[in-house]
């Protein structure tokens, strides 16, 4: 039977508080560590590699234009500022980490191609990315969002007035604008001038849903949000946990016991620790939610 | 031992090198904190690389908000809990007590006081799955008993009330 006395009864044993707070393991763990570390999400092996194909590309693509573009149909615009196409044209781009097809009608422009990062800006149009690098080397800027590849495939599509959608197939995509949302595999989230990323959507959500968190991205509240609460999923957990740091503080608590339904929380995340947007625990929990699409 | 920004930022773009560097500097928190609460050496060796590995894959997600031994002390709470709870107790048992030198290696660097930690960590091993527990991260590590509570899925009551029997019998273990 449990003894419910006080603890402070039972005053604490001398020399605990004392203990060191860290023991080196007797043996090396290290090479029990690292083969692991390769067959993991992240390829730490990988970054040598892309550095120095990075540098390659780098190096032909300012000599001459893109050497890594090839013409998919029609006559694409190549050049070393970037690719346009038009409505009968496409292209692929081959780069050190991966691939991008650029589709027809867009306008497709390089901003940066260095060891740490390959950055494009997207001005209109649409592209489909295949990268394999370390996260937030491969950015593309939109008229309203900035899409940081985190390990992913994604479709990016933006029209003329900076609207449009982030797809992500594999993997997980930061968006961030006006706020920050992270689109993982299987969702999709709209992004609108002037207002930003919008919250994540599965895509099989029940259309209510899709609403109900449209409205919420326009600055609706109460009866989206219940609407939004109630209609979820446990495969629209994500979409839940991009809402928390977005409604109004009073109403985080909310979306808390929602979430913790649909995915119940890892031991360390607390209900207020999340409410406060402790960052740590939004994190942990992230990573304990359930994945729709392929995570890679 | 810290990890300086630099290393830091290399480890989270993907640099095993930085990664190793880190593991190095962190590997003796982490591994202590898995053998107190696991009371096995084996154990604790096997967690503590869960926990790198889990954290080679979370790092890029680490947004530095928080340090980042706050970050992987809580990594190594939750993954240790969370491993523990999907095994049966009685396995746990023959773990916990298999091992009486489990504590016969620890160095704290303080000789005098050297014979009396080995004899308290190995007494701490010795208590029951979910005292140890509660002693561990309370008395220890400086969670309140609602932080437990949220941790180990009790009430803080009962965080409480394992936490006085865990000091009694910790105790009664050393005046023996």
């Amino acid at each position: 039977m449990t003894d419910l006395r006080e603890p402070d009864s039972e005053p604490p044993v001398p020399g605990v508080e004392r203990l060191p707070r860290a023991i080196e393991p007797a043996r090396d763990l290290w090479p029990g560590i690292a083969p692991r570390l390769r067959g993991a999400a992240r390829r730490g092996w990988m970054a040598a590699g892309a550095l120095a194909a990075a540098v390659l590309a780098l190096m032909m693509l300012t000599r001459r234009a893109p050497l890594g573009a090839t013409r998919l149909e029609g006559r694409p615009r190549i050049t070393r500022a970037g690719v346009t196409t038009d409505d009968s044209s496409s292209a692929r781009l081959t780069l050190s980490i991966g691939q991008l097809d650029v589709e027809p009608e867009t306008d497709l422009r390089l901003v940066a191609l260095g060891p740490s990062q390959q950055r494009f800006a997207l001005r209109r149009g649409t592209i489909s990315a295949r990268v394999n690098a370390p996260p937030r080397v491969f950015v593309v800027e939109t008229p309203a969002a900035i899409a940081t590849d985190l390990g992913c495939a994604y479709v990016l599509r933006v029209d003329s007035l900076g609207n449009g959608t982030l797809h992500v197939t594999l993997g997980q995509v930061e968006l961030a604008g006006e706020h920050l949302v992270i689109v993982p595999a299987g969702y999709v989230a709209a992004i609108r001038s002037g207002r930003g990323p919008g919250t994540p959507v599965s895509v099989d959500a029940p259309p209510a849903l899709v609403r109900a968190l449209d409205a919420l991205d326009a600055g609706g509240a109460g009866p989206a949000l219940d609407t939004a609460l109630r209609l979820a999923r446990p495969g629209d957990a994500r979409s839940l946990w991009n809402l928390i740091p977005r409604v109004a503080p009073a109403d985080r608590g909310r979306v808390y016991d929602a979430l913790a339904r649909l995915a119940p929380p890892p031991a360390l995340v607390t209900r207020a620790g999340v409410v406060g947007l402790d960052p740590g625990m939004l994190e942990l929990w992230w990573n304990y939610l359930p994945w729709v699409g392929e995570r890679r | 031992m810290t990890v300086d920004a630099h290393t830091l930022a290399r480890a989270r773009a993907g640099d095993e090198a930085a990664f190793q560097a880190l593991y190095r500097a962190e590997v003796g928190r982490v591994f202590a904190l898995c053998l107190r609460l696991t009371g096995s050496r084996p154990e604790a060796e096997e967690r503590t690389q869960d926990v790198f590995v889990q954290a080679w894959r979370s790092l890029a997600s680490f947004r530095g908000e928080s340090a980042l031994s706050t970050w992987l002390h809580r990594l190594t709470v939750n993954l240790v809990l969370t491993e523990r709870r999907g095994r049966g107790r009685r396995e746990r048992r023959l773990l916990a007590v298999e091992s009486p030198e489990t504590w016969e290696t620890t160095g704290t660097g303080h000789e005098s006081d050297a014979g009396q930690t080995v004899d308290l960590e190995r007494a701490i091993g010795r208590l029951p799955d979910g005292a140890r527990e509660v002693l561990v991260l309370h008395d220890i590590e400086g969670f309140t008993h609602e932080e437990i509570a949220g941790l180990c899925g009790i009430a803080a009551g009962t965080s409480k009330a394992q936490l006085f029997r865990a000091r009694r019998l910790l105790r009664e273990m050393l005046e023996r």
